[in-house]
Protein backbone atom coordinates (compact mmCIF):
# COMPACT_ATOMS: atom_id res chain seq x y z
CA UNK A 1 0.00 0.00 0.00
CA UNK A 2 1.31 3.41 -0.95
CA UNK A 3 2.03 6.25 1.80
CA UNK A 4 -1.02 8.01 0.35
CA UNK A 5 -3.55 5.69 0.63
CA UNK A 6 -1.88 4.89 4.67
CA UNK A 7 -2.34 7.92 5.45
CA UNK A 8 -6.07 8.33 4.15
CA UNK A 9 -7.02 5.25 5.93
CA UNK A 10 -5.09 6.70 9.06
CA UNK A 11 -7.15 9.53 9.32
CA UNK A 12 -10.51 8.10 8.61
CA UNK A 13 -10.02 5.56 11.35
CA UNK A 14 -8.75 8.05 13.88
CA UNK A 15 -11.48 10.36 12.29
CA UNK A 16 -14.21 7.37 13.37
CA UNK A 17 -12.33 7.26 17.09
CA UNK A 18 -12.42 10.49 17.76
CA UNK A 19 -16.16 10.99 16.34
CA UNK A 20 -16.90 8.18 19.00
CA UNK A 21 -15.74 9.34 21.79
CA UNK A 22 -16.80 12.93 21.39
CA UNK A 23 -20.63 11.38 21.10
CA UNK A 24 -19.43 9.48 24.37
CA UNK A 25 -19.33 12.76 26.16
CA UNK A 26 -22.93 13.45 24.54
CA UNK A 27 -24.57 10.41 26.45
CA UNK A 28 -26.29 12.34 29.72
CA UNK A 29 -26.70 8.84 31.18
CA UNK A 30 -22.80 7.70 32.81
CA UNK A 31 -23.08 4.15 33.30
CA UNK A 32 -24.01 3.74 29.35
CA UNK A 33 -21.14 6.17 28.74
CA UNK A 34 -18.64 4.00 30.61
CA UNK A 35 -19.96 1.17 28.86
CA UNK A 36 -19.39 1.94 25.45
CA UNK A 37 -15.85 3.30 26.06
CA UNK A 38 -14.40 0.35 25.14
CA UNK A 39 -15.93 0.38 21.46
CA UNK A 40 -13.49 3.04 20.46
CA UNK A 41 -11.10 1.13 20.57
CA UNK A 42 -11.68 -0.62 16.97
CA UNK A 43 -11.13 2.27 15.38
CA UNK A 44 -7.96 3.47 17.33
CA UNK A 45 -6.69 0.30 17.12
CA UNK A 46 -6.53 0.15 13.40
CA UNK A 47 -5.73 3.79 13.07
CA UNK A 48 -2.61 2.59 15.04
CA UNK A 49 -1.71 -0.51 12.67
CA UNK A 50 -1.39 2.15 9.75
CA UNK A 51 0.59 4.64 11.98
CA UNK A 52 2.96 1.93 12.98
CA UNK A 53 3.55 1.81 8.69
CA UNK A 54 3.70 5.37 7.88
CA UNK A 55 7.48 6.38 8.33
CA UNK A 56 8.66 7.75 10.49
CA UNK A 57 7.47 5.18 12.55
CA UNK A 58 9.15 6.09 15.94
CA UNK A 59 9.30 10.52 15.33
CA UNK A 60 6.88 12.82 14.86
CA UNK A 61 5.96 12.82 10.87
CA UNK A 62 7.08 15.52 8.88
CA UNK A 63 5.25 19.58 9.10
CA UNK A 64 3.35 19.19 5.91
CA UNK A 65 1.90 15.74 6.83
CA UNK A 66 1.35 16.42 10.25
CA UNK A 67 -0.66 19.85 8.71
CA UNK A 68 -2.75 17.97 6.28
CA UNK A 69 -3.57 14.79 8.57
CA UNK A 70 -4.82 17.35 11.60
CA UNK A 71 -6.97 19.65 9.10
CA UNK A 72 -8.06 17.02 7.07
CA UNK A 73 -9.15 15.12 10.88
CA UNK A 74 -10.63 18.11 12.54
CA UNK A 75 -12.54 18.56 9.17
CA UNK A 76 -14.03 14.88 9.06
CA UNK A 77 -14.85 14.56 12.89
CA UNK A 78 -16.52 18.20 12.67
CA UNK A 79 -18.93 17.19 9.14
CA UNK A 80 -19.64 14.53 11.23
CA UNK A 81 -20.38 15.80 14.03
CA UNK A 82 -22.59 18.60 12.77
CA UNK A 83 -24.40 16.00 10.65
CA UNK A 84 -26.10 14.97 13.85
CA UNK A 85 -26.29 18.67 15.13
CA UNK A 86 -28.36 19.75 12.38
CA UNK A 87 -31.03 17.17 12.93
CA UNK A 88 -31.16 17.78 16.82
CA UNK A 89 -28.87 15.86 18.30
CA UNK A 90 -28.33 17.16 21.60
CA UNK A 91 -24.96 17.81 23.83
CA UNK A 92 -22.12 17.72 21.11
CA UNK A 93 -19.37 19.72 22.17
CA UNK A 94 -18.05 20.90 18.74
CA UNK A 95 -15.04 22.86 20.72
CA UNK A 96 -13.72 19.32 22.40
CA UNK A 97 -12.82 18.35 18.60
CA UNK A 98 -9.35 20.13 18.26
CA UNK A 99 -7.97 19.41 21.40
CA UNK A 100 -9.16 15.82 21.13
CA UNK A 101 -7.26 15.46 17.57
CA UNK A 102 -4.38 17.04 19.44
CA UNK A 103 -4.36 14.55 22.11
CA UNK A 104 -4.47 11.55 19.83
CA UNK A 105 -2.03 12.59 17.55
CA UNK A 106 0.66 12.87 20.45
CA UNK A 107 -0.71 9.59 21.51
CA UNK A 108 0.33 8.40 18.41
CA UNK A 109 3.53 9.94 17.65
CA UNK A 110 2.17 11.80 14.90
CA UNK A 111 3.39 15.18 16.49
CA UNK B 1 -15.63 -34.08 32.54
CA UNK B 2 -14.43 -37.14 34.10
CA UNK B 3 -15.78 -35.75 37.52
CA UNK B 4 -18.87 -36.06 36.74
CA UNK B 5 -18.66 -39.58 35.42
CA UNK B 6 -20.88 -42.02 37.51
CA UNK B 7 -21.52 -45.71 37.29
CA UNK B 8 -24.13 -48.34 38.15
CA UNK B 9 -22.90 -51.24 40.51
CA UNK B 10 -23.95 -54.37 41.89
CA UNK B 11 -22.69 -55.48 44.92
CA UNK B 12 -21.67 -59.17 44.67
CA UNK B 13 -20.72 -61.77 46.99
CA UNK B 14 -17.12 -62.28 47.72
CA UNK B 15 -15.62 -65.18 49.91
CA UNK B 16 -13.82 -62.58 52.40
CA UNK B 17 -14.91 -59.56 50.98
CA UNK B 18 -17.94 -58.17 48.80
CA UNK B 19 -17.25 -56.39 45.62
CA UNK B 20 -18.72 -53.86 43.21
CA UNK B 21 -17.01 -54.78 39.60
CA UNK B 22 -16.78 -51.81 37.27
CA UNK B 23 -16.11 -51.79 33.12
CA UNK B 24 -12.68 -51.74 32.49
CA UNK B 25 -13.18 -49.66 29.33
CA UNK B 26 -14.16 -45.87 31.05
CA UNK B 27 -12.87 -42.71 31.10
CA UNK B 28 -11.94 -41.56 34.68
CA UNK B 29 -12.08 -43.45 38.12
CA UNK B 30 -8.69 -45.01 37.91
CA UNK B 31 -7.30 -47.93 39.42
CA UNK B 32 -5.97 -46.40 42.92
CA UNK B 33 -8.26 -43.64 42.78
CA UNK B 34 -11.24 -43.29 45.88
CA UNK B 35 -14.61 -43.14 44.83
CA UNK B 36 -17.97 -43.11 47.18
CA UNK B 37 -20.13 -45.80 47.10
CA UNK B 38 -23.62 -44.47 47.80
CA UNK B 39 -26.99 -46.76 47.58
CA UNK B 40 -28.50 -45.97 44.13
CA UNK B 41 -31.88 -44.91 45.87
CA UNK B 42 -30.46 -42.32 48.25
CA UNK B 43 -28.15 -41.35 45.48
CA UNK B 44 -30.97 -40.25 42.71
CA UNK B 45 -33.12 -39.16 45.70
CA UNK B 46 -30.08 -36.45 46.74
CA UNK B 47 -28.97 -35.02 42.93
CA UNK B 48 -31.01 -32.17 42.33
CA UNK B 49 -32.22 -32.79 38.53
CA UNK B 50 -30.72 -30.23 36.19
CA UNK B 51 -33.18 -28.47 34.33
CA UNK B 52 -32.24 -25.23 32.54
CA UNK B 53 -34.36 -23.00 30.12
CA UNK B 54 -34.23 -23.07 26.78
CA UNK B 55 -34.67 -20.40 24.44
CA UNK B 56 -34.76 -20.68 20.66
CA UNK B 57 -32.83 -23.97 20.56
CA UNK B 58 -34.48 -26.82 18.83
CA UNK B 59 -31.51 -29.15 19.80
CA UNK B 60 -28.20 -29.09 21.81
CA UNK B 61 -25.72 -31.61 21.71
CA UNK B 62 -25.46 -33.66 24.48
CA UNK B 63 -21.49 -32.65 25.02
CA UNK B 64 -22.25 -29.39 25.55
CA UNK B 65 -24.91 -29.88 27.67
CA UNK B 66 -22.71 -31.43 29.89
CA UNK B 67 -20.34 -28.43 29.87
CA UNK B 68 -23.32 -26.09 30.36
CA UNK B 69 -24.09 -28.02 33.99
CA UNK B 70 -20.43 -27.51 34.54
CA UNK B 71 -20.53 -23.49 34.05
CA UNK B 72 -23.59 -23.40 36.47
CA UNK B 73 -22.19 -25.22 38.73
CA UNK B 74 -18.65 -23.76 39.04
CA UNK B 75 -20.50 -20.30 39.13
CA UNK B 76 -22.69 -21.27 41.89
CA UNK B 77 -19.87 -22.59 43.64
CA UNK B 78 -17.21 -19.67 43.11
CA UNK B 79 -20.11 -16.72 43.37
CA UNK B 80 -23.66 -16.10 44.27
CA UNK B 81 -25.66 -15.18 40.89
CA UNK B 82 -28.95 -14.38 40.58
CA UNK B 83 -29.58 -15.84 37.59
CA UNK B 84 -27.14 -17.67 34.74
CA UNK B 85 -27.20 -17.09 31.12
CA UNK B 86 -25.33 -19.03 28.61
CA UNK B 87 -25.42 -17.22 24.88
CA UNK B 88 -23.54 -16.72 21.67
CA UNK B 89 -21.71 -19.05 19.21
CA UNK B 90 -21.73 -22.08 21.43
CA UNK B 91 -25.45 -22.84 21.02
CA UNK B 92 -24.85 -22.91 17.43
CA UNK B 93 -25.09 -26.33 16.01
CA UNK B 94 -21.62 -27.99 15.61
CA UNK B 95 -18.25 -27.30 17.39
CA UNK B 96 -17.69 -23.97 15.51
CA UNK B 97 -17.78 -21.27 18.58
CA UNK B 98 -15.10 -18.62 19.07
CA UNK B 99 -15.87 -19.18 23.13
CA UNK B 100 -18.39 -19.55 25.76
CA UNK B 101 -20.21 -16.55 26.40
CA UNK B 102 -21.78 -16.35 30.26
CA UNK B 103 -24.10 -13.48 31.37
CA UNK B 104 -23.84 -13.40 35.82
CA UNK B 105 -26.92 -11.45 36.64
CA UNK B 106 -26.32 -10.86 40.24
CA UNK B 107 -27.02 -7.44 42.74
CA UNK B 108 -23.39 -7.64 43.91
CA UNK B 109 -20.47 -7.63 41.21
CA UNK B 110 -19.04 -11.19 40.95
CA UNK B 111 -14.93 -11.24 40.30
CA UNK B 112 -15.23 -12.53 36.91
CA UNK B 113 -11.67 -12.59 36.38
CA UNK B 114 -10.68 -15.46 38.81
CA UNK B 115 -14.33 -17.39 37.46
CA UNK B 116 -13.13 -16.81 33.88
CA UNK B 117 -9.83 -18.23 34.33
CA UNK B 118 -10.93 -21.37 36.69
CA UNK B 119 -13.67 -22.08 33.92
CA UNK B 120 -11.04 -22.06 30.97
CA UNK B 121 -8.79 -23.81 33.08
CA UNK B 122 -10.86 -26.56 33.84
CA UNK B 123 -12.91 -26.52 30.37
CA UNK B 124 -10.65 -25.24 28.20
CA UNK B 125 -12.64 -23.54 26.32
CA UNK B 126 -11.87 -19.32 26.10
CA UNK B 127 -15.00 -17.90 28.38
CA UNK B 128 -15.81 -14.45 28.03
CA UNK B 129 -17.92 -13.47 31.06
CA UNK B 130 -20.27 -10.53 31.58
CA UNK B 131 -21.30 -9.41 34.47
CA UNK B 132 -24.44 -7.50 34.82
CA UNK B 133 -27.53 -6.84 37.34
CA UNK B 134 -30.95 -7.74 36.76
CA UNK B 135 -32.33 -3.54 35.84
CA UNK B 136 -29.27 -2.89 33.55
CA UNK B 137 -30.18 -6.56 31.72
CA UNK B 138 -33.74 -5.32 31.36
CA UNK B 139 -32.69 -2.04 30.08
CA UNK B 140 -30.84 -3.29 27.54
CA UNK B 141 -33.48 -5.23 26.29
CA UNK B 142 -35.60 -2.24 25.94
CA UNK B 143 -32.90 -0.07 24.78
CA UNK B 144 -30.09 -1.58 23.29
CA UNK B 145 -30.57 -4.62 20.00
CA UNK B 146 -27.29 -6.25 20.77
CA UNK B 147 -28.99 -7.33 23.91
CA UNK B 148 -32.16 -8.20 22.11
CA UNK B 149 -29.87 -10.53 19.81
CA UNK B 150 -27.99 -12.03 22.59
CA UNK B 151 -30.62 -13.68 24.23
CA UNK B 152 -32.71 -14.45 21.32
CA UNK B 153 -31.25 -17.72 21.54
CA UNK B 154 -29.75 -19.40 25.11
CA UNK B 155 -29.65 -21.32 28.03
CA UNK B 156 -30.56 -19.93 31.55
CA UNK B 157 -30.67 -21.26 35.06
CA UNK B 158 -33.88 -19.60 35.72
CA UNK B 159 -36.40 -18.04 33.67
CA UNK B 160 -35.66 -14.84 32.48
CA UNK B 161 -38.58 -12.68 30.82
CA UNK B 162 -37.65 -12.14 27.23
CA UNK B 163 -40.32 -8.93 26.27
CA UNK B 164 -38.86 -5.36 27.34
CA UNK B 165 -41.04 -2.58 25.70
CA UNK B 166 -38.60 -0.91 23.28
CA UNK B 167 -37.54 2.47 23.86
CA UNK B 168 -35.31 4.66 21.34
CA UNK B 169 -32.52 6.38 22.75
CA UNK B 170 -30.70 7.62 19.30
CA UNK B 171 -27.44 8.29 21.20
CA UNK B 172 -27.31 5.20 21.85
CA UNK B 173 -28.15 3.57 18.78
CA UNK B 174 -25.84 6.10 16.92
CA UNK B 175 -22.83 5.18 18.76
CA UNK B 176 -23.18 1.44 17.57
CA UNK B 177 -23.79 1.78 14.21
CA UNK B 178 -20.56 4.10 13.76
CA UNK B 179 -18.89 0.89 14.67
CA UNK B 180 -20.04 -0.49 11.75
CA UNK B 181 -18.48 2.56 9.54
CA UNK B 182 -15.47 0.43 9.84
CA UNK B 183 -16.29 -1.89 6.86
CA UNK B 184 -16.72 0.99 4.67
CA UNK B 185 -13.12 2.62 5.39
CA UNK B 186 -11.41 -0.83 6.03
CA UNK B 187 -13.02 -3.25 3.69
CA UNK B 188 -9.78 -4.94 2.41
CA UNK B 189 -8.58 -4.89 6.08
CA UNK B 190 -11.13 -6.72 7.97
CA UNK B 191 -11.91 -10.59 8.12
CA UNK B 192 -14.75 -12.44 6.42
CA UNK B 193 -16.03 -12.75 10.43
CA UNK B 194 -15.34 -9.21 11.28
CA UNK B 195 -17.10 -7.71 8.10
CA UNK B 196 -20.13 -10.61 9.23
CA UNK B 197 -20.17 -9.10 12.61
CA UNK B 198 -20.52 -5.38 11.22
CA UNK B 199 -23.34 -6.34 9.17
CA UNK B 200 -24.93 -8.30 11.53
CA UNK B 201 -24.60 -4.86 13.73
CA UNK B 202 -26.44 -2.58 11.42
CA UNK B 203 -29.19 -5.15 10.49
CA UNK B 204 -29.67 -5.51 13.93
CA UNK B 205 -30.22 -1.63 14.72
CA UNK B 206 -32.57 -1.25 11.58
CA UNK B 207 -34.73 -4.21 12.94
CA UNK B 208 -34.58 -2.77 16.20
CA UNK B 209 -36.22 0.47 14.95
CA UNK B 210 -38.59 -0.60 12.62
CA UNK B 211 -39.81 -2.75 15.69
CA UNK B 212 -39.11 -6.24 14.01
CA UNK B 213 -38.26 -9.09 15.51
CA UNK B 214 -34.95 -9.74 16.18
CA UNK B 215 -32.98 -13.09 15.82
CA UNK B 216 -29.55 -14.48 13.81
CA UNK B 217 -32.11 -15.93 11.82
CA UNK B 218 -34.16 -13.61 11.03
CA UNK B 219 -31.26 -11.43 10.41
CA UNK B 220 -29.32 -13.93 8.19
CA UNK B 221 -32.33 -14.10 6.12
CA UNK B 222 -32.31 -10.55 5.88
CA UNK B 223 -28.60 -9.74 5.09
CA UNK B 224 -29.01 -13.00 2.35
CA UNK B 225 -32.15 -10.93 1.12
CA UNK B 226 -30.37 -7.34 0.88
CA UNK B 227 -26.84 -8.52 -0.47
CA UNK B 228 -27.97 -11.15 -2.12
CA UNK B 229 -25.38 -13.43 -0.70
CA UNK B 230 -25.12 -16.29 1.65
CA UNK B 231 -24.09 -15.00 4.74
CA UNK B 232 -21.26 -18.09 4.60
CA UNK B 233 -19.81 -16.42 1.71
CA UNK B 234 -19.61 -13.49 3.48
CA UNK B 235 -17.87 -15.38 6.68
CA UNK B 236 -15.65 -16.66 4.11
CA UNK B 237 -14.25 -13.11 3.06
CA UNK B 238 -15.81 -13.48 -0.61
CA UNK B 239 -17.30 -10.49 -1.48
CA UNK B 240 -17.42 -8.59 -4.19
CA UNK B 241 -16.13 -5.34 -3.14
CA UNK B 242 -17.89 -2.54 -5.04
CA UNK B 243 -21.00 -3.87 -5.79
CA UNK B 244 -21.47 -4.75 -1.80
CA UNK B 245 -19.76 -1.79 -0.54
CA UNK B 246 -22.43 0.31 -2.47
CA UNK B 247 -25.30 -1.37 -0.76
CA UNK B 248 -23.78 -1.71 2.36
CA UNK B 249 -23.47 2.61 1.93
CA UNK B 250 -27.10 2.63 1.15
CA UNK B 251 -28.34 0.27 4.04
CA UNK B 252 -25.89 2.05 6.42
CA UNK B 253 -27.37 5.83 5.88
CA UNK B 254 -31.08 4.61 5.73
CA UNK B 255 -30.40 3.24 9.35
CA UNK B 256 -28.50 6.17 10.33
CA UNK B 257 -31.64 8.60 8.86
CA UNK B 258 -34.27 6.57 10.75
CA UNK B 259 -32.08 7.10 14.20
CA UNK B 260 -31.79 10.63 13.42
CA UNK B 261 -35.46 10.65 12.83
CA UNK B 262 -35.83 9.37 15.74
CA UNK B 263 -34.76 12.76 17.66
CA UNK B 264 -37.87 14.18 16.79
CA UNK B 265 -40.08 11.73 18.73
CA UNK B 266 -38.05 12.07 21.06
CA UNK B 267 -38.01 15.68 21.44
CA UNK B 268 -42.28 16.17 21.04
Amino acid sequence: MNRNRLLELFCANLSNAIVHQILETAIDVPEISEKYVKEVKSSWEIAKNYREKINPVNRSLPFHDLEEIKAKVINSVTTELKLRIDRGYTNINLSLVPEFVEKALKELSVI
Amino acid sequence: MNGNMELIGRISKGSKMDQVYIPKNRSGMNTGEYVIILPLGKRTEEKSIFKPYFYNIKAIEPIKMQIIEEVFSMVEREASAENIIITGSFLEQGFKFNDLDILIINEEKVNTEALKQKIEKTLGIKAHLIFLDAKTLLSGLSTDPLYSLMLSKCVSKKRITLKANRKINYKLLDIHLLKSKNLIDNFDLLSGNEKYYLILNVLAILLFIQDKNLNKELINREIEKIFSVNVNKIKENMLKKERFVKKYKEIYNKTFQLIMESIKNEQK
